[in-house]
């Protein structure tokens, strides 16, 4: 009675299909994992990722051949809970926690996810970047409330509920909290980070359950109206954040006069294992989406360094490359998005992307597998005098009418 | 009464005296409301707040218990037809309602109702008519899919279990519509009980359903049918019945199948009797959207994966939209293939097709794609020697009919199958050559995840002397369809198109150019063209070449040209295919190009970038070249290949060909930002300007100056200096430009305008005056209605092929639905009298786990249930045997085990079942064959949680004795084993029976399972000594589904799974020895002894004499001397007290009659006595009454004589 399941090959986008699996519960075979490679079957980082599903869910089934180069896996019954975990320091904890903000609200009990590793790295979004625009993108489907947060292990806002529940405190200075702990939410100062290849972070990850997802329309993206950093350095001269922002703002000034880029140093036992410094720039649109971009050092050790100035600004014209693609998610966020219109109600839902980047292109086809959705899509062309950048593309789908089969009834 | 009615005294209004005066004065002072509520203030006031905030509380109650949680409307705009169950007892006139009900809508008569009945009741509704024999399974399927139910009672002999049963039924599956009918009714003879019986019945059904609830009385039958103008009373009920949304129905999709198909393959038939049959079913999809290649179940048989899904024109349309009150005659439609109407009728091996004269008529009077249905419906399944034999051949009664010579012509070498071919929205006829058939089944079997590269070739060379001998094939089957001359317009249209077209039907291998085709393209895409546009996920960018797909695939950097480049060459293949000797496609191709180029400007090239590569895996088969025989060249993988063991990271690199440096990339964005140029209608300066023109006006009073508003035209102008001038950086030709365009159309724009401003000036005021009290509710019903609009209109306008991809099935399509592997025994022993109902699962409800559930013992079941004895469980489609473990829920959240279910309470179950979404009901019944004289559902319940893993305990006791006590501490023995046991425990709270508590604190070397324990107390060696602890259960994974369509007919309610434990020792005639220990045996108590009472002298001394001992000794032989001598007479004594004796006697009895005598005297003197006293009341009251009446005369002769000096009224 088991389903019928579905065969891939090759050890890419393991992530979106395991993924897909535990949400669909069918079962996925994935056959010549690095077959004709030299060292064939799944890295530590790909054993490591199927261990944290192992730990979210209950009841599944991982069958892996001798050489690893074919992987079975029946999905259990998402359940949540405390889990920690150790990451791999092959890949960043943001490779893991992708997934993780896929599950995360269709779990039995609320998710309180702490994963350690590396918090920043080359390949992977990074921890800041995903906090500042991937719970954006979920909160618009309906998943918020108290403990929807990516925390770092300490951020300014428990500074920020310390102080508030202060009495004492003049109204003035309260304002100008409150005005900066938008932004400073948005943009948490990490104190526990670890750079790439040492790794040393530490990230809690907390996400309610929902029952269902709502429908959504996002096809107003809006204009920029602000632009928010963080530069980030760790093991290395404090001048290297004030260089980098020096180099980002020539460029972002064109644009826009509110930009605000936070310098971050850590010191001692909050840095990690490596050294490393990097940007993450933020955009935030009148209604409320973020477009971001981040750019980080080469790991120490590993290709020619790269000069602050540099990084600032290519960073900046990584921003500028995004904001030209467009749309109302960023192009990391894309497949989230999609997948959370897909586990929608059967209601129409919509968004308008910038250009399909090659992993949701990919995700959609596996959407179509998993979940027999297609989507419709349709490209704006920008008009003759706009000037807003390229193509977008509106993607439309009906949802499937997920609801979460976890979630315990009372 | 009689004629003239009593007329009443006529109200005269005063016009003078108080009342008169009182009401002039109220006249005068207005209203009285207003002034007594100035003159009394205080009886207005409020008096108690808390008193007030209850009514207001109370208020605000009422108010929004009315309210329901508004869901979005997802009712399609054609739905599919309403599905009516008629249920009730056997011989109680189901069919008869069913038939009347058909002739009152259709005006035709059915003489048997087998399967669902489609008919058109109205301009906008389809009934579709179900029956539901006496079978528990029927009655639970069809309470599922209903969404009304005609329950019949037979009023003359009252309510049956059937009836409750359904109900119980109904209530946990959602509770559709119920309409009771009350039949026999002319069986009542006495008037009076008739409509007592009707009352009685009424408000028995009024509390099962609800109160008010609707019942039908049939009076009575004529000529075996019902009353005419009752049957048209309930059917103009139904035909005007509002129905609630069901959850399960809503959130699933189903399908009521009313035809089904045999499509497997006869040689396979012939050989293998009992393989599995691949099968299509037909009918209305309802529900919810069905997505193809989904799981299904279909009750009574089991789960599969539907390998194709296709819809058809609809068999039982609604009639057109022109303006008309009714259906005319011809409109009314009927639609019931397993019935025999509509043209189809049932065999086993073959299919009739009937179509009345009255239907061909309309037909070609208007080609409506029923007709193309009824032709598409001509399919037949015989293999050729044996059943051919048996000339069970398609037939078409309102034609001249085959003559066997063609049947016996067309048997040679070919069938043709009919394949609706629902893009082209033409009917193939398949011509399929027998000894080709395993090799087209190949074909069409690879369409699975397995390639067959192999096979392709061997297909092309077959092909080649295959074509020859299909040449004289197609001659023959020309003759045959020419000699069958089909009776509808259709088949004219055909002929019409005469030989090519019979050419073209003959598809892939019949032409040279389809060779060609076919060497390119792989088997796969052969499949796939086969059904092109038929199911979902297939659509005509699924047939591309697999190197376009690679180049999609690739990369997208510079997608946009190459898929264009990629099109065209697509368009120039199509080209090719549609000419040459395809005449019969040239009008479609006009059509298909037209569909085509609307739907590259839908959904471009980046749809095919992302779905276009379905076919891409197959051909991934690398070639493999040999070196000298010995070594294999291990090539680089091919792109793709690289790409499938890539880095798996969402990072999207940057575009290369941006240049950030340059001043017109930066250009590019300036209108992201708020800085940049704005939308007209967004600017700041034109929102300024409206909100001037809305509130510019106004006169200052003190100076009395009057300020006016700009004008539209000013603002024209003004908004495009002032846009001109924010944009300071851009070029100055840009604004020109711009500026001309507006006067171009100025008039225009500004009638735009006006509308436009209108239009928020509306807005505004219903925001203030409308919306001012807009609770949350109102709110979320408003998004929720903005949401159903967006749902309709999104896909509306799109044609249905690609609309199906997107959205999947719509429910109201007429579906076609081909299952693969269905056991033969569905086939052989299909009974139409049964439903088949396909339900479709949601994500991840294919899947088993563990279910646990609320469940409650039905009150109407006598039995209580029992942990572990199987139960057949109706749980959202399916129907299946599981072992439930029944347990409770303790205060500390432990799940412990019960052995047996509750009276009259909730409780705990768990089960080895299907996933289903939390919140559905179900229902339990101890067995489904056979009928029972008891009420058969034995439980129903909801599922509150799904698991892979549970946590049932049950208590476990250990046991074991004191061996050595010492003073609180203890050393006991036979509880544990081994050390290993009890260091396992240690500190674990043990208790005597007698309630002592205590601790295990450590084990003792021997004996080996000794422990040292400590009490709260001394410990006696009689005392027993236990632990409690709780074991944890584990649930036998016992999953059975019913199957009970696969059943013989006529033995379709006879399923038996599992028996339970008592049934086996029943059947097997054990019986378990009971414990000793339960045993009953008689009482034997052992005589109490109590030692006396002994108190200190001391104390007794003390004591006061009423509680002292008595020292009572007990009383001895009394001696000789104390007893009294024995008197023993003489004779003379003797003599006198005879003597005396006598006398007294004597005088005794002498007294004893004196005595009565006087009583009796005594008696009658007091009766005499009575007498005289009565005599002497009479005579009292006599003289009594003379002596008032004298009194009273005198009385009035007073009065009388004191009146006398007034004067006298009369």
């Amino acid at each position: 009675m088991a389903s019928h399941g579905l065969t891939y090959e090759g050890c890419n986008f393991l992530r979106q299909r395991l993924v897909l699996s535990a949400l669909s519960g069918k079962r996925v075979k994935i056959k010549n994992i690095r077959s004709k490679d030299d060292e064939p079957g799944l890295r530590d980082f790909e054993a490591n990722f199927i261990r944290l599903l192992d730990k979210l869910t209950n009841g599944s089934t991982i069958e892996i051949n001798q050489t690893g180069t074919v992987l079975v896996y029946q999905p259990g019954l998402l359940y949540g809970g405390t889990v920690e975990h150790d990451c791999n320091p092959q890949r960043s904890i943001g490779y893991y926690l992708e997934a993780l903000l896929m599950l995360g609200p269709f779990m039995k009990s609320p998710l309180k996810a702490t994963l350690r590793g590396v918090t920043n790295d080359l390949t992977d979004p990074t921890v800041d970047l995903l906090k500042s625009t991937a719970l954006p993108v979920m909160k618009k489907f309906g998943i918020d409330g108290e403990g929807f947060d990516i925390k770092v292990r300490t951020s300014w806002y428990s500074v920020f509920v310390e102080m508030q529940s202060n009495p004492g405190m003049d109204k003035v200075a309260m304002h100008v909290i409150l005005y900066l702990n938008l932004s400073l939410v948005l943009h948490p100062q990490v104190v526990k980070r670890g750079m790439a290849p040492g790794g040393g972070g530490e990230v809690v990850f907390t996400c309610p359950v929902r029952k269902t997802v709502r429908p959504v329309q996002l096809t107003d993206p809006g204009k920029i109206k602000r632009i928010r950093g963080v530069a980030y350095s760790v093991r290395v001269s404090p001048q290297m954040g004030n260089r980098i922002v020096e180099s980002a703002r020539g460029i972002l000034n064109q644009f826009l006069p509110d930009i605000y880029i936070y310098t971050d140093h850590m010191k001692g036992a909050n840095s990690g294992k490596s050294p490393g410094f990097g940007l993450t720039l933020v955009a935030e649109t009148l209604n409320g989406y973020f477009l971001s971009a981040e750019m980080l050092s080469t790991p120490q050790g590993q290709g020619d360094p790269i000069l602050p100035e540099d990084l600032g600004r290519n960073c900046a014209k990584l921003l500028l490359e995004e904001i030209y693609r467009g749309g109302c998610v960023d192009s990391s966020n894309q497949s989230l998005a999609l997948l959370l219109m897909t586990l929608g109600q059967q209601d129409v839902s919509k968004v308008l992307l910038g250009p399909l980047s090659p992993y949701t292109i990919e995700f959609l086809r596996h959407i179509r597998d998993f979940f027999q959705i297609m989507f419709k899509i349709e490209v704006q062309k920008p008009l003759e005098d706009e000037r807003k950048g390229g193509d977008k593309v509106l993607m439309t789908c009906v949802g499937v009418g997920y609801s979460n089969i976890s979630k315990t009834l009372k | 009464m009689d004629g003239k009615v009593k007329k009443q005294k006529q109200h005269q209004q005063k016009h003078s005296g108080p009342k008169a005066e009182k009401k002039k004065l109220k006249k005068q002072n207005g209203s009285t409301e207003e002034d007594e509520r100035k003159r009394n203030p205080k009886a207005f006031a409020v008096q108690s707040a808390v008193r007030m905030a209850k009514t207001f509380h109370r208020a605000q109650d009422i108010k929004t218990k009315k309210h329901h949680v508004p869901v979005v409307d997802r009712t399609p705009l054609e739905p599919p037809p309403i599905v009516i169950v008629v249920v009730g007892p056997p011989k109680v006139g189901k069919s008869t309602l069913i038939r009347c009900l058909i002739k009152n809508f259709t005006r035709q008569k059915l003489t048997d109702i087998c399967g669902p009945v489609t008919i058109v009741s109205g301009k906008k509704r389809r009934l579709t008519f179900m029956e539901c024999n006496n079978d528990i399974n029927s009655m639970i399927d069809l309470a599922k899919v209903a969404d009304l139910v005609l329950m019949l009672i037979d009023a003359s002999f009252g309510f049956e279990m059937e009836t409750f049963e359904f109900l119980n039924i109904c209530q946990v599956h959602g509770f559709p519509r119920i309409m009771g009918v009350l039949t026999h009714l002319d069986a009542f003879k006495n008037n009076k009980t008739l409509r007592k019986t009707k009352k009685n019945l009424k408000h028995r059904f009024w509390t099962e359903v609800y109160q008010g609830a609707k019942l039908f009385y049939l009076s009575g039958m004529v000529y075996g049918e019902y009353q005419n103008q009752e049957v048209k009373n309930l059917g103009r009920f139904i035909s005007v019945m509002k129905f609630r949304p069901l959850v399960w129905q809503t959130s699933h999709p189903y399908i009521l199948a009313d035809r089904i198909e045999d499509l497997t393959d006869p040689e396979r038939l012939r050989t293998d009797p009992k393989c599995d049959r691949t099968v299509s079913l037909y009918g209305y999809l309802r529900g919810t959207h069905l997505k193809n290649k989904g799981q299904v179940h279909i009750p009574g048989v089991g789960d599969f994966q539907m390998s194709d899904v296709n819809f058809l024109p609809d068999p039982c349309p609604l009639p057109g939209t022109q303006k008309k009150r009714a259906l005319n005659e011809k409109e009314r439609l009927l639609y019931a293939p397993m019935a025999g109407v509509g043209g189809v009728v049932y065999d086993k091996d073959a299919v009739y097709i009937d179509l009345p004269a009255n239907h061909v008529k309309q037909l070609q009077e208007e080609v409506r794609p029923t007709t193309e249905l009824v032709q598409s419906l001509i399919e037949t399944h015989v293999t050729l020697d044996a059943k051919m034999a048996a000339s069970k051949v398609s037939l078409f009664s309102g034609s001249a009919g085959l003559d066997p010579t063609d049947i016996s012509e067309v048997q040679e070498g070919l069938r043709e199958i009919h394949v609706w071919d629902a893009h082209t929205q033409t009917q193939r006829r398949k011509v399929v050559f027998t000894g080709l058939e395993e090799e087209e089944d190949d074909v069409s079997g690879s369409s699975s995840d397995e390639d067959d590269d192999g096979s392709d070739q061997e297909n092309q060379e077959e092909e080649d002397d295959l074509s020859t001998f299909l040449k004289e094939v197609r001659d023959k089957s020309e003759k045959a369809t020419k000699g069958s001359t089909p009776p509808v317009k259709k088949r004219k249209l055909e002929e019409m198109q005469g030989e090519e077209e019979v050419i073209a039907e003959a598809p892939a291998f019949a032409d040279s150019e389809d060779e060609l085709e076919r060497g390119e393209a792989d088997s796969e895409g052969e499949g796939e063209a086969e059904r092109a546009g038929d199911s979902g996920h297939c659509s005509k960018e699924s047939e591309e070449d697999s190197d376009d797909e690679e180049d999609g695939d690739e990369d997208d950097e510079s997608m946009e040209e190459e898929i264009g480049a990629d099109d065209s060459d697509e368009e120039e293949e199509q080209g090719k295919y549609h000419s040459g000797t395809f005449k019969w496609k040239e009008g479609l191709q006009q059509k298909a190009s037209a569909a085509f180029l609307r739907h590259q400007e839908a959904a471009p090239n980046l749809r095919k970038l992302v779905y276009g590569s379905v076919v891409e895996a197959e051909d991934s088969e690398e070639e493999e070249e040999e070196l000298g025989g010995l070594f294999r060249v291990n090539r680089p993988q091919k792109s793709k290949k690289v790409q499938a063991d890539a880095l798996d990271c969402s990072h999207f690199n940057p575009d290369i060909s941006h240049n950030w440096e340059l001043e017109e990339m930066l250009n590019s964005i300036r209108d992201c930002f708020v800085t940049g140029q704005w939308e007209e209608g967004q600017d700041a300066a034109t929102l300024l300007k409206e909100d001037e023109e809305l509130y510019g006006d106004f006169e200052d009073l003190e100076t009395g100056k009057v300020h006016k508003g700009t004008t539209g035209e000013q603002d024209q102008a003004e908004t495009d200096h002032q846009s001109g001038r924010t944009k300071s950086e851009s070029d100055e030709d840009e604004t020109d430009d711009e500026d001309q365009q507006v006067k171009m159309d100025d008039e225009e724009v500004q009638k735009n305008k006006r509308l436009e401003k209108k239009r928020r000036l509306k807005e505004r005021f219903d925001t203030e005056y409308d919306d001012g009290d807009a609770t949350y509710f109102d709110d979320l019903k408003e998004e929720m209605q903005k949401q159903a609009e967006l749902n309709r209109a999104e896909f509306e306008d799109m044609d249905d092929e690609s609309r199906v991809q997107y959205e999947g099935f719509r429910p109201g399509m007429y579906v076609r639905l081909e299952i693969s592997s269905l056991p033969c025994e569905f086939v052989t022993n299909f009974d139409p009298h049964y439903p088949v109902i396909i339900g479709g699962l949601g994500t991840s409800e294919g899947n088993v786990g563990y279910l646990q559930m609320r469940l409650k013992k039905h009150r109407w079941y006598e039995r209580i249930l029992k942990t572990r004895d199987p139960l057949i469980l109706s749980l959202g489609w399916r129907r299946f045997q599981t072992i439930p473990l029944y347990h409770i829920e303790d205060h500390n959240g432990r799940h412990r085990l019960l052995k047996y279910t509750p009276q009259h309470m909730h409780c705990g179950a768990s089960i080895w079942g299907p996933i289903t979404p939390q919140g559905t009901g179900f229902l339990a019944v101890q067995s489904v064959s056979g009928v029972k004289a008891n009420f058969r559902i034995a439980a129903t319940g909801v599922v509150l949680d799904l698991d892979k893993s549970v946590t049932i305990v049950k208590k476990l006791k250990l046991i074991g004795y004191p061996y050595k006590i010492f003073q609180n501490t203890c050393f006991i023995k036979g509880m544990f084993n081994t050390v290993l046991e009890v260091a396992k425990f240690e500190g674990a709270s043990i208790r005597t029976v007698s309630g002592v508590r205590g601790q295990i604190k450590k084990a003792l070397s021997t004996p080996p399972g000794a422990f040292r324990a400590t009490f709260e107390d001394r410990l006696l060696m009689s005392d027993i000594v236990f632990l409690r602890s709780w074991y944890p259960v584990s649930i036998p994974q016992l999953y059975n589904p019913v199957t009970s369509l696969l059943l013989p007919v006529g033995q379709k309610d006879s399923w038996s799974g599992m028996r339970t434990v008592g049934q086996l020792k029943h059947d097997l005639g054990v019986r378990n020895k009971p414990s000793i220990d339960s045993l009953y045996k008689p009482i034997t108590r052992a005589p109490r002894h109590f030692n006396p009472l002994h108190i200190p002298k001391e104390l007794q001394k003390a004591l006061p004499f009423k509680s002292k001992p008595k020292l009572l000794q007990p009383k001895g032989k009394v001696p000789r001397d104390l007893k009294r001598a024995s008197v023993i007479r003489e004779p003379h004594e003797r003599k006198v007290a005879e003597l005396l004796r006598a006398l007294s006697t004597v005088h005794h009895y002498k007294k004893k009659v004196a005595q009565r005598a006087h009583h009796a005297k005594h008696k009658e003197f007091l009766q005499q006595k009575e007498k005289d006293e009565e005599a002497k009341m009479k005579r009292m009251k006599d003289a009594r009454k003379k002596l008032y009446r004298i009194m009273g005369q005198k009385d009035q002769k007073k009065q009388r004589s004191s009146l006398k000096g007034t004067p006298q009224d009369d």
